[in-house]
């Protein structure tokens, strides 16, 4: 019974597909799965939490596009907010990149059409994760454009997850990054197209990708710098086709006539010298494009002299325009954060405001592996696959990786958009690698009699093995790290903070909300509530009360003052808060919890912000040290400091409150010291509200007192 | 009695409970002969029960008798109900009523269960609850002082009637009284003041009575509550409860200080925590408001009930307020009966947000499914029905009714169920679940039209014969499938002919096989055709594997004779085994090809 045996293999379901089909079904798969990665990883907070909007800006974010879904476009585009900056109100319309609110408006609108009942604040909370979603299928597309599909896979699976991106749009992080490098990585992608195919098609798309680039984030700078370079460095090396030309000038043309739409960028385009980059490469674009047309139709010598004389005299005439221009001030000059990208230690020597925001600071060396770990060493692995086979489309992410690994390193928020491009260059370095070893094994072992006679390669197969696995580790580890960042290190909402008690138990702070929820429902509708500006949006958005300065820092006289109320005396700080218009004061201290970035460790900005203008002259940095140049708000402490406003408002009554067993009473934790001046009352402020763990303390400023009495 | 019958009887009574507001006379036939009042001002309302024996003196029976208040507690006044001391307690009605020649004062007529004949007596009991009625006395105080409240009553029992003899009890929320009028005889121990008997006092009597004492009991009451009930068929009821609350007792002066509030806990009358209690079968429960969770509660779930300790965000001192949401989701089995098309919905008006509680107005919404007739409503008391409206929600087409109704000054008392009658076709359930069916087959429809149909401006015949060439292959691979099945056959029907040598069977499937195998080798032959007409590179390797079929068939061919012989037996055993394992040898080397052929296809 031996014809049993015969076994008739059919082809399985997978294998009977064209290879085209299984092509497309695995990148389908893959591209999906890293989508839906991206998606997943970024709920950490919400899952642990709950669904909230973080931090500061995202809370006015979140309040702009409540007001949008609710009052509809015209009302938001003309609104004037009262209850900000008071007196002085803000047109938010006119002052904000409305992309952000506009999406998020769209697609609650759109949901509601459809009978789905969501919050405006969900929307918000999940915008983020969407739209990096959206990133993923972007990068792969702009990877496939630069390289191949395969790169296209791995980068688009690296920056599903790459933690310098996600510090930026866990779920709750509602703001303008968050869609911003989505439109960044679209526009990347359109231009590639655009100068691959030289269309006016592609360039058009280019520009209204441009145009929702504009409208989300100002980092749209940074795009419209990158792109004129792209053409520079092309031009230079001699690579200028008709295809550029098009492209560009479509681009070009298109993207400022659609980006001057946008209220808040205006006339900026055609006007301030950030812009003035693209101009210029524009009317250069022109020029070659002539001299090339000239070239073709006039003799060597002709061209030779013709071309010098042109030369010379736009140069001349570009430089004395220019000139005229910016004495005239046509074309404003760079602004503070331009300049603070350029050379790091401007905004510290000039602008304490822009040196006192933390992610402002320049990048550590430490955060760059943090952030990006592997893609650290697989970006010049990446570089140098791209030089091997230069092209077109491979020169602007050489200059898109090299500009932005500068600018990461003079700002921490740059990082932004350095994560994306690390992810495309690693991936092409790690696929390339990658193909080239899987291809030995694939050789070993088909025909084993070939291998024989090349004794150059030895042990081929097994180096290649070793090298794919040593790979697959370090994209293992990556995995890993990444997400034990995201979930230990940028998935805390920080509206919500959370401890550990003795007993492993978890306690939650929950003190901003209460705080902010006492002044929403116990204080008159109309009340001015004083704070530091870092508290203005959260105080505005949850609180519901008029502030005077936010974190939109526009006026700096504004900020100054409050700042100079904050460090004066009480009886001084009370003609302040009377000339302002005070009704509440609010400070946030931390010395009872041990939460560290409280209103005190603020408190040197604050007094430096504050004698930065002619009014606070007489408040000077040297008087809040002791002597010896020390910050101590122990009994050492500088008199000045002791008896300010903000020293009292945080420490009132804190002198008899016991925080540490074996400690004295009025012991900071977090200044780790016995307070210096305890046992004082307040004259022109009573306390209003303190909450449960005293991380908020609101006062009320009294009225002045009845005549006689 | 038919189900729509009862509806219409339903209504009927509603009708008579709510809309009569008879003119009615004062029957000065009738005396209080002992009137026995309770009045509990130990909490933040005040309630009174009044215990009155009634006699009639008059010739003709009695069919009701007149309630009435004072002017200034009518304005107060939350609840009112009337129980008969009578054989099984039965609740009598109440209503408000006027009278002709008396337009000043309120009165109520509570209807006995029997008339009173003449020379009787009945005692009725009639309880009557009122709000905001304890003033607090300072109005202002600091965190530390303790909650002093007025209280101003009538020494004497308000009626339209003589009254013979009467005592007033009032029971206090502690043992520490400021001052209290003294209308002899008069007694204060602990808690309560006695006040009376007094005799004979006349019809409509006012004596102010003016109690001053401590109550430092939660002072809270709900200014407005928004309930919605939504209901589902599909299992769940959710409700969620949109609470405005705020510290009606005295106005906290002066600072607020963490530090004595942490320390010595003062701030007696100030509220920390509250108790709510749910349905025992309530499930994911939420507390939260505007700005997102409140993460300070507690949930004990009991046998009888779901009991939530409610802590606000921040302690409520007096004239400090506070909204919150809570919501949670009952089963609909619990709540929903239904007898064929006929659906009652049975629940709560509202429901228990803390003890003693007070809510100034409220207003329920009941959103019924989509597809909802008839709706018919019973109510246990009279409360103000606003016009309907539409409430769309997941996959709602024309909207689901919405009832509101609202109510103002609600106690304790007012926790009572409702009905809703509605007819609801069954079928309508399946509506939401087809519409989704719909929506995902036109998507995938379209998807298939887009992936199907070509929708390219330009002509590109290169593309054009590429894809033919790779719809012919699949085609002829696909009829190799079933020739491999086939072949399977073929050792299937051998191995069996060999067992059983039932020969009939085994040529019928022999037959069919064939034929079967001719049909699928045609197919191929016609589809090789085509490729040589397109002239396609594949031509060479269709033809090979026709060839490798053929000789596959023929080893086929060839074993089957060997069996034959075999079984007819023509073939010793020995040579048969033999030369099957050569054909066996062939057959597997030609599969394989066969195999390798068809994946490089």
């Amino acid at each position: 019974m031996s014809s049993t045996g015969v076994q008739y293999k059919k082809k399985g379901w997978l294998i009977q597909m064209s290879p085209e089909k299984q092509d497309t079904l695995l990148k389908m798969l893959i591209l999906s799965m890293a989508a839906i990665l991206s998606f997943s990883t970024r709920l950490f907070s919400v899952l642990r939490f709950e669904s909230v909007i973080h931090e500061f800006d995202p809370y006015f974010n979140y309040r702009t596009t409540r007001f949008l879904a609710e009052e509809g476009f015209y009302s938001f585009h003309n609104w004037f907010d009262d209850r900000a900056w008071y007196p002085l109100g803000r047109i938010i319309g006119g002052t904000i990149y409305p992309g952000l609110m506009i999406t998020s408006a769209t697609i609650y609108r759109v949901l509601r059409f459809l009978n789905i009942p969501i919050d405006v604040r969900n929307v918000c909370v999940f915008l983020a994760p969407l739209f990096s979603s959206l990133t993923t299928i972007v990068t792969y597309l702009l990877t496939k454009e630069l390289k191949d599909a395969g790169s296209g896979l791995v980068a688009a699976a690296m920056i599903s997850i790459v933690p310098g991106y996600i510090s930026r749009s866990v779920a709750g992080s509602y703001d303008n990054e968050g869609i911003a490098i989505f439109c960044m990585l679209l526009t990347y992608y359109l231009w590639i197209k655009a100068v691959k195919s030289g269309t006016i098609y592609w360039g058009a798309l280019c520009a209204i990708a441009y145009f929702y680039m504009v409208s989300s984030w100002g980092g749209y700078v940074f795009l419209i710098n990158l792109i004129p370079l792209h053409v520079i460095a092309l031009m230079i090396t001699g690579r200028f086709s008709h295809r550029i030309y098009i492209a560009y000038s479509t681009v070009y043309c298109l993207g400022t006539m659609l980006s001057m739409q946008i209220s808040f960028v205006g006339f900026q385009p055609v006007q301030s010298s950030e812009h003035m980059a693209a101009l210029g490469v524009f009317g250069l674009c022109q020029l070659h494009a002539f001299v090339d047309y000239v070239r073709s139709r006039l003799p060597k010598e002709h061209f030779e002299v013709l071309f010098k004389t042109v030369i010379f005299l736009t140069a001349g005439l570009s430089a004395l325009v220019g000139g005229v221009l910016t004495v005239t001030g046509k074309i404003s000059p760079w602004t503070g954060r331009f300049y603070s990208l350029l050379d790091p230690s401007y905004a510290k020597n000039n602008i304490p405001i822009i040196a006192s925001v933390s992610e402002h600071q320049p990048t550590s060396w430490s955060s760059f592996y943090f952030d990006l770990q592997l893609l650290v060493f697989m970006f010049p692995v990446g570089l140098y696959f791209c030089f091997s086979k230069l092209t077109d489309a491979n020169i602007f992410i050489i200059l898109y990786g090299v500009t932005s690994i500068y600018f990461a390193g003079v700002m921490v928020r740059l990082m932004l958009v350095l994560a994306p491009v690390m992810c495309i260059l690693a991936g092409i370095g790690v696929s390339s690698m990658m193909t080239t070893y899987a291809k030995q094994l694939d050789v070993s072992q088909q025909d084993r009699k070939t291998k024989r006679f090349e004794s150059n390669f030895f042990m081929k197969s097994e180096v290649a093995w070793t090298f794919l696995t040593v790979m697959m580790a370090l994209l293992v580890t990556y995995t890993f790290h990444c997400t034990w960042v995201t979930s230990e290190a940028y998935s805390s909402p920080s509206i919500v903070l959370s401890a550990r008690s003795h007993d492993g138990s978890r306690i939650i702070f929950d003190d901003f909300r209460e705080a902010y929820y006492w002044l929403r429902q116990n204080t008159p509708e109309d009340a001015k509530v004083m704070s530091w500006w870092d508290y203005g949006y959260q105080i505005t958005a949850m609180a519901n009360r008029t502030i005077l300065v936010d974190n939109n820092t526009w006026n700096n006289t504004h900020i100054s003052r409050v700042g100079q109320a904050m460090a004066s005396s009480e009886e001084k700080a009370y003609e302040i808060m009377r000339e302002l218009d005070v009704d509440y004061v609010l400070v946030i201290f931390g010395g009872l919890t041990g939460y560290s970035s409280d209103d005190i460790n603020k408190f040197l900005w604050m007094v430096r912000i504050g004698g930065s203008t002619d009014r606070g002259r007489h408040i000077k940095e040297q008087d809040y040290y002791t002597p010896s140049g020390e910050f101590r708000i122990d009994r050492e402490g500088s008199p000045i400091l002791l008896n300010c406003l903000m020293y009292k408002m945080c420490y009132y009554r804190f002198g008899s409150v016991y925080t540490e067993a074996g400690k004295p009473p009025g012991y900071d934790r977090v200044r780790n010291a016995e307070i210096g001046n305890k046992d004082f009352e307040l004259d022109v402020l009573e306390e209003a509200y303190t909450t449960e763990h005293w991380l908020v303390r609101i006062y009320k400023v009294k009225k002045l007192p009845n005549r006689g009495v | 009695m038919s189900f729509k019958k009862r509806i219409l009887f339903c209504i009927t009574i509603s009708f008579l409970q709510f809309h009569t507001f008879a003119q009615d006379i004062i029957n000065l036939n009738l005396v209080n002969n002992k009137v026995e009042r309770n009045i509990d001002i130990s909490s933040q309302i005040v309630e009174i029960t009044t215990e009155v024996t009634i006699e009639n003196t008059g010739k003709e029976p009695a069919f009701y008798t007149l309630f009435s208040l004072e002017p200034e507690a009518r304005l107060h006044l939350a609840y009112i109900g009337a129980v008969s001391q009578e054989e099984g307690k039965p609740t009598l009605r109440v209503f408000p009523t006027a009278i002709a020649d008396n337009k000043k004062e309120a009165f109520w007529r509570i209807e006995l269960k029997t008339p009173l004949q003449t020379g009787r007596t009945v005692t009725i009991k009639v309880e009557t609850v009122f709000t905001h009625f304890l003033i607090p006395y300072p109005s202002q105080i600091t965190q530390s002082e303790r909650q002093l409240v007025y209280y101003h009553g009538n020494h004497y029992y308000y009626s339209p009637y003589l009254t013979k003899t009467q005592t007033t009890k009032l029971t206090l929320a502690s043992n520490s009284v400021e001052s209290y009028t003294k209308l002899k005889p008069v007694s204060q121990t602990d808690a309560t003041i006695t006040y009376g008997p007094y005799e004979n006092v006349g019809p409509m009597s006012f004596n102010k009575m003016t109690v001053h004492s401590e109550n430092n009991n939660p002072f809270l009451a709900v200014s407005k509550l928004h309930r919605a009930l939504e209901v589902s068929h599909w299992g769940v009821i959710s409700v969620e409860e949109e609470i405005d609350i705020h510290h009606a007792g005295a106005v906290l002066k002066g600072p607020f200080s963490r530090y004595d509030y942490q320390r010595d806990q003062s701030g007696v009358s100030s509220v920390k925590v509250f108790k709510t209690v749910l349905p025992a079968s309530a499930m994911d429960v939420y507390y939260r408001d505007e700005i997102g969770n409140i993460s300070t509660s507690h949930m004990r779930v009991l046998d009888d009930s779901v009991e939530l300790e409610l802590r606000p965000r921040f302690p409520l001192f007096g004239g400090w307020k506070t909204h919150y949401v809570l919501g949670y989701y009952v089963p609909t089995y619990e709540y929903l009966f239904n007898s064929g098309d006929y659906y009652v919905l049975k629940m709560r008006f509202v429901d228990h947000v803390f003890d003693d509680n007070v809510i100034d107005h409220a207003e329920v919404k009941v959103i019924l499914p989509e597809g909802v007739k008839d709706i018919q409503l019973k109510l246990p008391y009279q409360v103000q029905r606003k016009p309907d409206q539409l409430h769309f929600t997941y996959l709602d087409t024309i909207g689901r009714p919405v009832i509101i109704l609202e109510k103002s000054n609600l106690v304790e008392q007012h926790i009572q169920d409702f009905e809703i009658h509605y007819k609801f076709q069954k079928i309508l359930m399946l509506q939401e679940p087809l519409l989704v069916v719909v929506a995902l087959y036109l998507l995938f429809i379209l998807v298939i039209i887009y992936v199907r149909l070509d929708f390219t401006i330009s002509w590109d015949p290169q593309r054009e014969s590429r894809l033919h060439a790779s719809g012919l292959v699949e085609r002829v691979l696909k009829h190799q499938d079933k020739l491999t099945d086939i072949y399977f056959q073929y050792d299937a029907a051998l191995m069996k002919y060999k067992v059983n040598k039932d020969n009939s069977s085994y040529q019928a499937t022999v037959k069919k096989l064939n034929s079967d195998h001719k049909n699928e080798a045609q197919a191929i032959a016609e589809a090789l055709s085509k490729m040589k007409q397109d002239g396609s590179e594949l031509v060479e390797k269709i033809s090979e594997l026709q060839r490798l079929d053929r000789n596959l068939k023929e080893q086929f061919h060839h074993h089957m004779t060997l069996v034959e012989k075999l079984i007819s037996g023509k073939m010793n055993k020995l040579t048969f085994v033999e030369s099957e394992a050569a054909i066996t040898r062939k057959k597997e080397e030609l599969a394989e090809k066969l195999q390798a052929l068809t994946n490089s296809l």
